[in-house]
């Protein structure tokens, strides 16, 4: 199977196991958890702890500003 | 009392209404299937009881006491004879019916799974999934048990027949059961082992007694539901058969009063506000006459709305449903009555049901009833409330004007003069206001309307102009015409992108067209083949002031899909600066000023030199670099192929064409509106497209057919270039047809064939071409126009001249037409060029017959491309829009939705807008010259410093008639 995760088109994808991080992101943009964007459990990029409910830091290159960061909730 | 004060809306909620409620908000019942009696006076308890509101003016309502207009008429009611069904639930009362239990009424769901799917609604609703799709779960898993988990009851199947009938499907003992048994008891032929069962075995296997079985054999006993399962598993054989019991709407309706509110709430009904047996409906709302209006006809004759028609089939059926229940008719002329007043229900509500005929007019027109006059393009949503017919717009057709500014518009005198802007009325500007009514409403700034502080529009007319003039004081609103300088919108269809609608300011003319710049004719995408475009008058300061900072055209010039200019020299212009700076032609003092006389500059710098004559010159070059600012520098290569260097705002070398000043992304107007301002920009172009008519106007400029002809012994060569492709074809073919022609990795063989061929054609053309430019002096216009980017390219030209080369349908030579040929002129199977739609002729030289044949059927692809593109495309920019519409950048830069679901962390990745990026390709952003900049105002003396911070903003929105003449501070800028 390829691991589609160590592909170079893919971004990282960092699971914030620690809540109060979590908790830092929602305070940065002042919403609840379910307005970020989705990302599917069973989404090949994601790494496999990430349980449905968890939020997933992602980097990812960018051509104007170098790293572009967002944030997603796993989902089912 | 009867202006109401405007409230804010805090929510809306949707849900079903009560019967009771209907009974209780109804003016009146309604009984008599009619309108008006024989004098014209609504009949009482009709259709147009005047209970239910007044259309015709005079008359007062009977239930509010106002008049027609602000009495907005009131709902009255028709107890229906029998219940039916709002064809707008079928799909709800299925799912209701297929999941709750026929004898309790509960949802076949124990506790546990209840609670399941009530915590996955909830969750469905926080992650803005659609709820539909747990709905449907729900009725899934309760669709599942054979039995009520409640009560125990068995459950039937349910058939939903389209659109309004259901039926519970159940087992029942066949009819035939007897033969059946006996059918199964006899010995199989095939199997001689076999000796059949005899009615002992029988007994002894199902375990009933032999009297019984024999009975049952005879026809005489129906076997119970026990005896039956055990008589089928001891013979192996089924001996039910469906039956269908038919569910009227009064059974619908018993069966869903017993649903218990908890169990609807888990099928995402809110038992606070709806319960599911308001679904069959058992009084109908009957609107309001206001909402049918009636028509009177020329010939006095009344013409009802299509509401009304069908209301009155409701009532009439209604009616002889009661007569014939009363009077005891059979059952089935019931249900008949029954299913027509079902018909007329749902018509009403829908007639647009598949698999029901539409209810008809009279003249076979389909009736409109409430949801056609809701759905589609020209219902009440997309018709009615998002887009609607306005005030104060004006459309004609457009027509060029270049002594315009780019930020202007010309509005024709009538147009002006009908068009007002409101002003409301101060002490500061009383003597205007009343000068504008003093001069009536024919002559050209004057005003159509005042509005009394007391809201009473006055006409303005010829007659009482003057009176009224002197009446006018502070508070009042006056109507005034158009005059030059308002601000005001203008657009032309189809609003692509924000370029679209820009503010112009107003230039009064004589004459039926809008006037506009030709610069602007990118933007608008815009021509003068009789285009229309639309402008409206912006009616309050806010608006006005609001579109004169970000709608303004010289706002627009930077376009957000490419983050360069859409605004510049086109065409002419491009031919013009061409001409004017290609080769650096030498001017006198006379042709010099006249080339500059529709521009701000007055006076000539010293000349460039002197002529054998003895007489001063300026070039080209030094002209051109008059309208340059004075610290501008730039170093880019042109379309024309010169590198163009400008220092300290003088252009040293190189040709000004597309690449410099044209839209879509000129160098020296991207630059200018990046580094100095849209304003300095706006002046550039202006000037850069008068002076380029000037210019071409000096040197003239036409193009004829003589243009495109090159020399007898250059038509020679083109014709030795084609012959040879034909030979090497002639070659290919051969090869081909002895079978050793070698295909190309991953084609056939034919494939290659065909490949090679497209390509030695190709060759013959290009090389047609080449010829056919070595013969074109640098001069010719043509030439001129495809160097500089002004029009067409060097491929049209060589089509002209030289070769119009190989015709294509689908990216392939012609194949199509009769069966292994393409015209009857060919013989089967003919692969030569000309067989295949290869044009040799040039369009001066004139196609033959079958060449012009090979070349209409390529053109046609091209027509019918653009047609299937441009309905597509739009379609597909509706659901894009539709989509993104509620998107919205907040100021803490994120992109969210409505519901304040974040899209994007920051704005497009990097939270910058296109139009605010340099668009030098070396640096993402230009860092450099920012710096250089930066610091050299650093350098300069600390009075300049000092400038330096106390810099005022430059005033880019004031109105051109706003500035100072002569435009000082431009010049004091350089």
């Amino acid at each position: 199977m390829v691991d589609v995760s160590q592909h170079e088109l893919v971004p990282e994808h960092i699971l914030l196991d620690d809540d109060s991080e979590v908790e830092e992101v929602l305070e940065e943009y002042n919403i609840k958890k379910t307005d970020l964007p989705k990302i599917k459990r069973t989404d090949p990029a994601l790494p496999d702890e990430a349980a449905p409910g968890d939020v997933i830091k992602i980097i990812r290159d960018s051509r104007t500003t170098d790293k572009a960061i967002v944030y997603r909730l796993v989902i089912q | 009392m009867s202006i109401q004060s405007p409230k804010e809306i805090g929510g809306i909620s949707f849900g079903l209404m009560d019967p009771e409620t209907y009974r209780d908000m109804s003016a009146t019942k309604v009984i008599t299937a009619d309108t008006y009696d024989d004098d014209g006076y609504p009949i009482d308890m009709g259709l147009m009881d005047p209970r239910l509101g007044v259309i015709d003016p005079g008359l007062e309502c009977r239930t509010c006491g106002r008049h027609s207009g602000s009495c907005n008429g009131h709902f009255g009611h028709i107890e229906l004879a029998a219940p039916v069904i709002h064809v707008g639930f079928t799909k709800l009362i299925r799912r209701l019916l297929r999941s709750t239990c026929r004898q309790c009424g509960r949802l076949a769901l124990n506790d546990e799974q209840k609670e399941e799917f009530r915590d996955r609604l909830v969750r469905a609703k926080e992650l803005n999934e659609d709820p539909n799709d747990v709905l449907k779960a729900a009725v899934r898993q309760a669709r599942k048990s054979s039995t009520c988990p409640h009560c125990g009851e068995p459950q039937a199947d349910i058939k939903h027949e389209k659109p309004t009938t259901y039926y519970e499907v159940q087992n029942v003992l066949s009819g035939d059961y007897s033969e059946r048994i006996a059918e199964a008891m006899q010995p199989d032929p095939d199997d001689e082992d076999d000796v059949g069962l005899s009615p002992q075995d029988l007994a002894d296997k199902a375990e009933i007694s032999l009297e019984r079985v024999n009975q049952m054999l005879a026809g005489e006993f129906r076997p119970r539901k026990d005896d039956r399962r055990s008589l089928e598993k001891a013979l192996g054989i089924d001996l039910t058969e469906e039956d269908m019991n038919k569910l009227m709407p009064s059974d619908i309706r018993d069966w869903f009063e017993d649903i218990p509110d908890e169990d609807i709430e888990v099928l995402g009904i809110n038992s606070e506000k709806s319960r599911p047996e308001w679904i069959i409906l058992t009084v109908l709302p009957v609107p309001p006459v206001t909402a049918r209006p009636s028509i009177t006809l020329d010939n006095g004759q009344r013409s009802e709305d299509d509401l009304t028609h069908k209301l009155v089939d409701i009532i009439r059926i209604n009616q002889r449903f009661m007569e014939n229940r009363e009077a005891g008719a059979p059952q089935l002329i019931i249900e008949d009555l029954w299913e027509l007043l079902q018909y007329h229900v749902t018509t009403f509500i829908d007639n647009e049901i598949s698999g029901t005929p539409p209810a008809r007019h009279r003249s076979g027109r389909p009736l409109k009833t409430l949801s056609q006059r809701l759905k589609g393009k020209e219902g009440r949503f997309r018709g009615s409330l998002s887009g609607k017919r306005v005030n104060f717009s004006a459309r004609t057709v457009i027509s060029p004007d270049p002594t315009l500014s780019l930020n202007e518009v010309g509005v024709p005198d009538r147009v002006a003069t009908e068009m007002t802007i409101t002003i409301n009325v101060t002490e500061r500007n009383i003597e205007e206001a009343q000068q504008y009514v003093s001069n009536g409403p024919e002559n050209h700034p004057g005003s159509n309307y005042v509005k009394r502080p007391d809201g009473r529009r006055l006409k303005v007319t010829e007659k009482n102009c003057e009176e009224l003039a002197t009446k006018v004081e502070a508070g009042w609103e006056v109507n005034r015409h158009l005059v030059d300088g308002d601000i005001v919108i203008f657009n032309r269809q189809p609003s692509l992108h924000r370029m679209s609608i820009m503010a112009h300011e107003v230039v009064v003319m004589p004459y039926k067209t809008f006037r506009l710049n030709t610069v602007v004719c990118p933007p608008y995408n815009a021509d003068f083949d009789g285009d229309e475009m639309n402008l409206h008058a912006l009616q309050t300061e806010e608006a006005r002031a609001e579109a004169r900072v970000l709608m303004r055209v010289q706002e627009q010039i930077l376009s957000p899909r490419f983050g360069e200019n859409i605004i510049g020299a086109i065409q002419d212009h491009i031919s013009g600066t061409y001409l004017l700076t290609h080769e650096n032609p030498q001017f006198s003092e006379t042709q010099a000023l006249d080339l500059l006389r529709a521009t701000r500059v007055d006076a000539l710098p010293d000349p460039d030199g002197e002529d054998e004559m003895g007489s001063p010159y300026w070039t080209g070059q030094t002209i051109f670099s008059l309208l340059l600012p004075g610290d501008l520098n730039l170093e880019f290569t042109s379309s024309t192929g010169d590198t163009v260097i400008v220092e300290n705002g003088q252009l040293l070398e190189g040709t000004i064409d597309e690449d410099a000043v044209g839209a879509f992304g000129g160098e020296i107007v991207d630059t200018l509106v990046k580094q100095y301002s849209e304003r300095r920009a706006r002046i550039f172009v202006n000037e850069i497209a008068s002076l380029a008519m000037r210019a071409i106007m000096h040197f003239g400029f036409s193009i004829g057919i003589d243009d495109e002809s090159i020399p007898p012994e250059a038509d020679e060569q083109v014709d030795e270039a084609i012959r040879n492709a034909y030979e090497r074809i002639g070659g290919l073919i051969q090869t081909y047809e002895n079978g050793e022609l070698e295909s190309l990795p991953g084609r056939t063989v034919d494939e290659t064939l065909e490949m090679k061929i497209m390509q030695t054609l190709g060759k013959a053309r290009d090389s047609a071409g080449e010829i056919a430019e070595d013969h074109f002096t640098e001069d010719n216009p043509a030439v001129v126009m495809a160097r500089s980017g002004a029009r067409g390219s060097m491929l049209n030209l060589t089509q002209m001249a030289g070769c119009v080369g190989q015709q294509a349908v689908r990216g392939e030579r012609i194949n199509r037409g009769y069966e292994d040929r393409t015209l009857a002129h060919y013989k089967p199977h003919d692969l030569s060029a000309e067989a295949h739609g290869f044009v040799e002729n040039s369009y001066r030289g004139g196609l033959t017959p079958r060449e012009f044949f090979f070349h209409a059927m390529g053109g046609r692809e091209g027509l019918v491309d653009t047609a299937v593109r441009t309905s597509k495309s739009g379609y597909l920019q509706r659901r894009l829009i539709n989509a993104l519409s509620e998107l919205e950048a907040q100021y803490d830069g994120t992109v969210r939705d409505t519901s304040d679901t974040i899209v994007q962390f920051e704005y497009g990745e990097d939270g910058t807008s296109p139009v605010r990026v340099s668009s030098s390709e070396d640096f993402d952003i230009d860092v450099d010259s920012i710096v250089d900049r930066v610091v050299e105002a650093e350098f300069e003396s600390a009075a300049e410093k000092s400038a330096f911070l106390d810099r005022q903003e430059p005033p880019t929105n004031l109105s051109e008639y706003g500035e100072p003449r002569g435009y000082e501070e431009v010049e004091s800028d350089d």
